[in-house]
């Protein structure tokens, strides 16, 4: 019998789409969960950029995640070929408004806590903090403080070129070379 | 349609993304992109996974180094347990770290001047452990100090040892020592 992770990693955004709206709730938890493999690393990434906070970018991925999956049961995605540009639009409208809604993060946080959903590929999923922390501090000075800096003090790129007295395009080039030799170490040593 | 195999979106523009370079406009096209690739979409997860691995590789207390205040600011804001030690050129001062300490903050002050780059060696009963360059920082020079973090646990499971630490300046092709601090370790303190 085929894993149905694994065949619903091949089926459309469409047709996942379709598939949830078909079904009741309850029903298509695999489909939801393949849902939110695809789409909250996105929404995240658009949060962090957004709301300029990394854990309101989580909660962001999660209830843009939620409604979607609420609307696409309710039948009120009238064009499941467009679900991409929905979310989208979720998560533009959800961000501006902020209407984080704690009810709904503990809702989908029941929904999704339980199962062993991957929200990313393998190699980089089971990454430990352990190899991340080594993989730092293997950068060079003032590559990792810029990493530290964008990533985790959350500071942009004027204020960073401030503090270590280069100019702005400077920080961008350090920060391209630093995340690519991080990524680097990151997923070599997750592959070994 | 995705077109297949889909490299618009690569590490560089997510990086940028992620750090609010782009403008506004040119932000919106790449999310219009991005929601609708598959390929880029996936490039995106694993580049937030690695973003998102950042903050706890940080918070483990493992990640050494030179910092600002920014940074010592965040780990303190998100309760990490980082003890200070405030160190003038030729200081000699006891080392208490505790069971729960999980970062150690050394505040180096010295006559920076205007070097471009700082060495800070490390030595544990003479023999040199650590040795690491950084930059000058703007904010650093101008207060006449330099943050380095070690460690908690690494600091703890030394035994009873004096912990040297040398600071010297390159400046004009030369390098010139311009600070010697001593903690005295006396092994790890229990509450």
């Amino acid at each position: 019998m085929p894993d149905k992770h694994a065949t619903l990693e091949a089926v459309s955004d469409e047709a996942l789409a379709r598939q949830i709206a078909g079904g009741p709730p309850g029903s298509t938890d695999a489909e939801e969960g393949e849902l939110y493999r695809r789409f909250a690393p996105r929404v995240r990434l658009y949060g962090r950029r957004h709301l300029q906070d990394a854990a309101a970018a989580d909660d962001l991925a999660q209830e843009v995640l939620l409604l979607t999956i609420e609307r696409l049961h309710a039948g009120e995605v009238r064009r499941p070929e467009e679900i991409a540009s929905f979310i989208l639009g979720t998560s533009r409208m959800m961000a501006q408004g902020e209407r984080r809604v704690s009810r709904r993060r503990e809702a989908l946080a029941a929904r999704f806590m339980d199962t062993t959903i991957e929200v990313a590929p393998l190699s980089i999923a089971s990454l430990d903090a352990d190899r991340v922390a080594a993989c730092l501090s293997a950068l060079v000075e003032r590559d990792r403080l810029v990493v530290e800096l964008t990533f985790y003090a959350d500071r942009e790129a004027p204020r960073i070129a401030e503090a270590l007295g280069v100019t702005p395009g400077a920080v961008r080039t350090i920060r391209h070379r630093a995340m690519a030799r991080l990524r680097d170490c990151v997923l070599g040593g997750a592959r070994s | 349609m995705n077109p297949p195999g889909c490299e618009r979106i690569g590490l560089a523009e997510l990086i940028d993304y992620a750090a609010r370079e782009p403008e506004e406009t040119q932000a919106a096209a790449f999310e219009e992109h991005l929601f609708s690739c598959a390929d880029c979409g996936a490039r995106a997860a694993e580049f937030d996974a690695l973003v998102r691995a950042i903050g706890p590789a940080i918070r483990s207390g493992k990640v050494g180094g030179f910092v600002t205040d920014d940074i010592l600011n965040q780990l303190a804001r998100e309760g990490i347990r980082v003890r200070t030690f405030t160190l003038s050129p030729g200081a000699v001062v006891p080392c208490a770290v505790w069971e729960d300490d999980e970062l150690i903050a050394m505040r180096l002050r010295a006559d920076l001047g205007g070097a471009s780059e700082f060495t800070m060696s490390q030595r544990v009963a003479g023999t040199e452990v650590l040795r690491a360059t950084g930059q000058a920082q703007t904010a650093a020079t101008s207060r006449g100090e330099l943050i380095y973090t070690l460690s908690a646990s690494w600091v703890r499971q030394l035994a009873a040892v004096d912990i040297e630490v040398l600071l010297s300046a390159h400046e004009g092709g030369e390098e010139r020592p311009i600070g010697s601090y001593t903690l005295v370790h006396g092994g790890s303190f229990h509450r």
